[in-house]
């Protein structure tokens, strides 16, 4: 058996997500199912973009902090289960967007794996899990589905329809309604609470504001004309700002809010015969993103 | 932002807090974690196409007629210790 593990392992990789009739119980299977290394063969600059992005470590948290630690930990929320033995993935809303992947390919024993990755805070495997290529290309590229119906198995979704794909699965590429769209962004980045969990859970909710306060105020822009401007020719999917890269994420911060102060000393004659020195300082902050500061 | 005198002692410090607050709806203690959110109740984040204004004003103790102040606008991160400088601006105010 020992020659036929190297065999295994490729082939897990190698097979598409439509090929799975079994959903995943591990890390390492969902994982694999998910994988987009490959597309890095064609894409190099847009593929070095991601890995650096929070897509590419969605369960890590703002500067590697394993955020969902407390629902796997007894008693921490009301999610969390009496034993890791006993996550469902019911124990984890999260998934919802920084796993979605997981509620169409994984099942309940993936979430025990999981929870027990989270409880030995074991990072290595919990960077596994990725809002990859196909995760943003296909498994979330719809929302009119009882328009246009679910993601096609072998077809990525794009800005623009490409007849041929060169790929072993992804055969093809259709346009998709909302690549380039807000919406896109705003089904995980957030509108406010979400109500359809057994007890509701409010993360981002940047795509609110965006509608409510930016929209309504007259701003014209999406999500991607800002976030994912073109680098070397390619939309970025860095998708700034990348919280681990202070500089970069500074320099972002600085274009984006400004401030101004205004100083005067005096001394005020608040009643007769008594002044008072006083110092008045005057801050004005502006921002020029198309949603609140700070959100996510 | 602080104001301290020419040999550094602080006379004036204070600071303003600009994000969403939320709590559970279950009590009225502000949370953390998305995981036990509910809603917010309170919303002092920099909202786009707004001035966020606001103005100090800071008594001088007996004898002191200037000080510099420092205006520090910070972006933390998950905990106060945690920041990244947005601007920082320092001026020497005097009375006379």
């Amino acid at each position: 058996m020992k020659f036929l593990k190297p065999f295994f392992v490729v082939l897990l990789v190698m097979i598409p997500i439509s090929a799975f009739a079994e959903k995943a119980k591990t890390i390492e299977e969902l994982a694999a199912m998910y994988d987009s290394s490959r597309c890095k063969e064609c894409h190099a600059e847009i593929y070095a973009r991601w890995e650096n992005s929070h897509h590419a470590r969605s369960l890590m948290g703002v500067q590697d902090g394993l955020m969902m630690t407390p629902l796997a930990m007894k008693g921490r929320t009301p999610f969390s289960p009496d034993d890791p033995g006993k996550a469902t993935l019911d124990t984890f809303p999260c998934f919802k967007c920084h796993l979605p992947q997981a509620l169409v390919s994984a099942d309940d024993a993936f979430a025990v794996d999981y929870a027990n990755a989270l409880l030995a805070q074991d990072k290595t495997r919990v960077s596994k899990l990725r809002i990859t290529c196909i995760v943003c290309h296909n498994t979330k590229a719809i929302i009119h589905k009882l328009s246009e119906g679910q993601p096609e198995a072998d077809v990525l979704y794009g800005s623009k329809d490409v007849a041929s794909h060169d790929d072993e699965f992804f055969k093809k590429i259709k346009k998709g309604s909302i690549m380039d769209h807000a919406i896109m962004c705003g089904q995980c980045h957030g509108l406010g609470p979400n109500l359809e969990f057994e007890n509701p859970v409010q993360c981002a909710t940047l795509y609110g504001s965006y509608e409510h306060n930016y929209i309504s105020k007259g701003g014209m822009q999406s999500c991607q004309e800002c976030h994912m401007q073109k680098v070397d020719g390619f939309a970025d999917h860095l998708i700034a700002p990348n919280w681990n890269d202070l500089d970069g994420t500074k320099k972002i911060l600085q274009d984006t809010i400004s401030m101004d102060v205004q100083t005067v000393g005096m001394d005020w004659l608040l009643k007769s015969k008594d002044l008072k020195p006083l110092v008045v300082v005057n801050t004005k902050i502006n921002q020029n993103a198309g949603h609140r500061i700070p959100d996510g | 932002m602080t104001a301290k005198t020419a040999d550094g002692k602080e006379v004036y410090n204070t600071e303003r807090h600009y994000h969403t607050q939320a709590t559970d709806c279950r009590t009225n203690k502000m949370l953390y974690g998305a995981q036990v959110k509910t809603q917010y109740i309170r919303d002092t984040a920099l909202q786009p196409f707004e001035t966020k204004d606001e103005s100090f004003e800071i008594f001088l103790p007996a004898g002191v007629r200037t000080v510099d102040v420092t205006v520090s606008l910070r972006y933390e991160i998950n905990k106060p210790a945690n920041f990244i400088e947005i601007a920082k601006v320092t001026r020497k105010v005097s009375l006379d």
